[in-house]
């Protein structure tokens, strides 16, 4: 290939697109999870939770035929894990790293076994129909940009929207005060009369509701079926990048960007080159999470009390 | 009850007070009455029970048994919430900030104003208008972690203050303020006082008790042994109170036998500070053996940055660190220590301790590679009898297989100050490094540690003693640096040891001709 090949390849607007098409879900994940740490609790299931959410919500989808039921009924599914998750980690303090790691088990089971009761083993995988796109009037006509953010469907503009959003809410709110005080020092915050154990609870169960719309997001927005192993490491890669994104929703948000990228060029560079084989294409996005994170996670400051359960009396 | 709060009314009594901790009882029916505009002292040695005491006031802590009794009326607190409704405040020994944050989110978090907007320039003028009152001179907007201790109590003071109190619990504020600092926290807190605000003070420095308090309650091992009129007491009567004996002053450091031999030399040594300006410029001393070297200064002047550049925490990016004839500006903290240089961190907390593991294992922390005999396995039972001397010798509250962190503040330091003065022990240059190294600690161990430290000296070790305690250092130091503005201003021998034209120095003016 020429090097004008290998730029136009490169920046390539439908490229860009599929990029941004991908990102959606590392980033609903990546927030999701983002904002459970800055309070404190370490959730190392979202995997397993999305896993969950992509069954529900395909399941819900084809039995009902809502995209609203579908996505409304993984969040709820999601939820519940969350809760579960935060009754272990905020009120009987276990380790969180051990929960974490149930939960993702546990989930990654649960999504095939729903599966496999109300499908069944069929030859046919049944599809859903998927999230249209909706060309945003004015702005989608815009060279390049038009293409690449405003023809995407309805949870990319969501996704996108609520990096800002969450981005004011830590900073520039109450609330998010008390959210990144939770992280930090739970004991000041409690020397100060806030219920630590409320503020987490709820930072977990938020951070539930957004995963579960991104499990229901790879079903819905991107395969239209259901297939053991649809989320394939994405719960991972939202882990990542809310360490790339040092805990911040904004960076949060270029680290998705970036490993959306690379895996969108991998579906490219498969169509385009039979010199590399697939399988290394595949291997890509993980690489670069490696490489990335390695450089990265080096001088990356946690929330401090991240994974530490708070209980007033001890001192330990 | 009607009119406005007397001096003699009983604003709040805390009745036979009882807690523990698994085996340790912190409190045995532990007690005391403070009255409206009253500064009341709270004594008693490390672990002695006095904050935890405070924190079940606060709500912190849940007592066994006991009862609180507000304006005559029993209290249930059984959550900060309670005690901030009870207009109860505490100022906590370990301050309870969050160090990303900055000091106007730490003062008013809890209490921001609105429920959902953060107004940061309205809240900021109130604090400001409050830290005023106080004296205080905080930089609102920089976050708690850059801040000094000095200026971290403050905001820890003003966040109490910030929710508005009846009653203020001060847990050692003074520890880390500097003598003038103390002294005009102690006279807006006698205003105060006298506007009706009730004080519970707890401090080791008996003068500001004799000084500054209206009546002091004595602790001994959880219980209270009674309360006394400040002015109808005296030092003696109030150590005694608080240990059942006298307590010996230090002995004035030993006659320096003249000695040339170098252990530490700072040559021209400039460590980048914040925001382009050094921390420390061009800092020129040395320490020979058998000397004990002073630096006095305002706390933030560079105290803890030249001190890092010393033990090898903090790069220097200018001149050298000499180590016993050796350069060590580029060397590894390690290899420091193992030429005998000891470190008593001023954040002890933070830097010195792992509050989990047992007080045997952190005092073998550092003294580890000195320990080893061959293998790759240390012996736990060996580290376990290694503990013993010095839980012995400092009177450490507690068993060598306790977790650290259960222990008292007080407690906590000694086992830090137990271990640095065993690296000492080790090395050939054999050099102390102590930062601030008594603050904290009772009578009769601060009275320990400072015999600890002349007999490092007189075993013909250096000691450079960085610390807020001008007494201290003056009862202490063969000479005295003054650190302003990051660069040593005046080197002071014995003979001209006068607080005074210290305290000058100390805050910018030029040295005497
Ligand atoms: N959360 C806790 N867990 C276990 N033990 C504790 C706890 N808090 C206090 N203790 C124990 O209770 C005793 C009293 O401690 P406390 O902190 O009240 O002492 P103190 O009088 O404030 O001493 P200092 O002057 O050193 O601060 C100590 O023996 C300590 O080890
Ligand atoms: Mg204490």
């Amino acid at each position: 290939m020429s090097a004008s090949a290998v730029v136009t390849l490169l920046l390539d607007p439908e490229l860009w697109r599929l990029m941004l098409t991908m990102a959606a879900p590392l980033v609903l994940a990546g927030l999701g999870e983002l904002v459970m740490e800055r309070s404190g609790v370490l959730n190392v299931g979202v995997e397993g939770m999305m896993a969950v959410a992509a069954a529900v919500a395909f399941l819900t989808m084809l039995k009902t035929g809502t995209l609203l039921g579908a996505a409304a009924a993984a969040m709820a599914a999601t939820l519940g894990l969350a809760v579960v998750l935060g009754y272990f980690a905020i009120t009987l303090r276990s380790a969180q790293l051990t929960v974490g790691l149930c939960l993702f088990v546990f989930g990654t089971g649960l999504a095939s076994l729903l599966y496999r009761l109300v499908i069944g083993v069929t030859t046919a995988t049944p599809t859903v129909q998927t999230l249209p796109r909706l060309a945003v009037p004015g702005l989608a006509e815009v060279p390049f940009l038009g293409t690449v953010v405003f023809t995407q469907n309805a949870l990319v503009y969501l996704a996108l929207a609520l990096v800002p959003v969450l981005a004011f809410l830590l900073v520039e709110t109450s609330l998010g005060l008390r959210l990144r005080a939770a992280g930090e020092n739970p004991r000041a915050l409690d020397t100060v009369g806030v219920n630590v154990r409320a503020l987490r609870y709820g930072a977990v169960a938020v951070g539930g509701l957004l995963i579960g719309l991104a499990g229901a997001y790879l079903p819905l927005a991107v395969t239209g079926a259901y297939s053991d192993g649809i989320v394939g490491g994405r719960g991972w890669i939202a882990l990542m990048v809310v360490i790339f994104g040092r805990w911040q929703p904004g960076w949060a948000l270029v680290g998705a960007i970036l490993f959306a990228y690379t895996e969108a060029l991998q579906f490219k560079l498969a169509l385009v080159t039979k010199a590399v084989p697939p399988q290394v294409l595949l291997m890509l996005p993980y690489v670069v999470a490696i490489v990335v994170l390695v450089r990265l996670y080096q001088g990356a400051e946690p929330p401090r009390a991240l994974g530490l359960p708070y209980e007033r009396e001890s001192r330990l | 009850m009607s009119g406005p709060p007397t001096r003699s009314t009983e604003r709040l009594r805390l009745e036979a007070i009882s807690k523990r901790f698994g085996a340790t009882i912190a409190l045995a029916e532990a007690g005391f009455e403070v009255r409206a505009g009253e500064i009341h002292a709270l004594l008693g040695e490390n672990g002695a029970g006095k904050t935890t005491l405070m924190n079940v006031l606060s709500g912190l802590y849940h007592a066994d048994a006991g009862r609180i009794w507000l304006d005559g009326r029993p209290a249930e607190i059984a959550e900060p919430r309670d005690a901030i409704r009870h207009r109860i405040g505490m100022v906590h020994q370990h301050f309870e900030l969050i160090p990303p944050l900055t000091a106007l989110e730490n003062v008013i978090i809890g209490q921001e104003g609105s429920t959902l907007l953060l107004r940061r320039e309205r809240q900021a003028r109130g604090v400001a208008a409050l830290a005023a009152r106080f004296g205080f001179e905080v930089d609102l907007r920089a976050p708690v972690a850059a801040l000094g201790l000095a200026d971290q109590q403050k905001v820890e003071i003003l966040k109490a203050i910030f929710r508005g109190v009846d009653i203020l619990i001060l847990d050692e504020p003074t520890t880390v303020l500097t003598p003038q600092e103390a002294d005009a926290l102690l006279r807006t807190l006698r205003t105060m006082a006298s506007e009706g605000l009730s004080v519970v003070f707890i401090s080791h420095k008996i003068h500001e008790v004799l000084g500054h308090c209206d009546r002091a309650t004595v602790m001994r091992a959880g219980r209270s042994v009674g309360t006394v009129d400040a002015s109808a007491t005296t030092e003696q009567a109030l150590v005694e109170m608080m240990i059942g004996e006298r307590v010996a002053r230090t002995a004035a450091p030993a006659e320096r036998e003249v000695d040339d031999t170098v252990l530490l030399r700072v040559d021209d040594v400039t460590v980048a500070g914040r925001g382009g300006l050094p921390a420390v410029s061009h800092a020129r001393f040395s320490i020979g053996r058998g000397e004990v070297v002073g630096l006095a200064g305002v706390d933030g002047n560079g105290q803890r940055e030249l001190v890092e550049a010393i033990v090898g925490l903090r790069r220097v990016t200018g001149g050298r660190v000499e180590l016993g004839g050796r350069n060590v500006t580029t060397t590894a903290v390690g290899d420091r220590l193992a030429q005998g240089l000891a470190y008593i961190p001023e954040d002890r907390l933070g830097d010195g301790a792992l509050p989990s593991m047992s007080v045997a294992e952190n005092l073998f922390l550092g003294v580890h590679r000195l320990a080893r005999g061959g293998g790759l396995t240390y012996r736990p039972a060996a580290i376990r009898a290694g503990a013993a001397a010095p839980v012995r010798d400092y009177a450490i509250r507690g068993t060598a297989t306790t977790p650290l962190g259960m222990l008292s503040g007080g407690n906590i330091q000694k086992v830090l100050i137990a271990r640095a003065l065993a690296v000492a022990g080790h090395g050939d240059t054999p050099l102390v490094v102590a930062h601030n190294p008594t603050r904290g600690l009772d009578v009769r161990t601060t009275e320990f540690v400072r015999r600890c430290l002349v007999d490092v000296s007189r075993r013909r070790g250096g000691v450079f003693l960085v610390s807020s305690d001008l007494d201290e250092l003056m009862q202490l130091a063969h000479r005295i640096l003054v650190l302003f503005r990051g660069a040593i201003v005046a080197d002071l021998p014995s003979t001209a040891f006068d607080a005074y034209e210290i305290g000058r120095l100390m805050t910018g003016a030029a040295a005497r001709a």
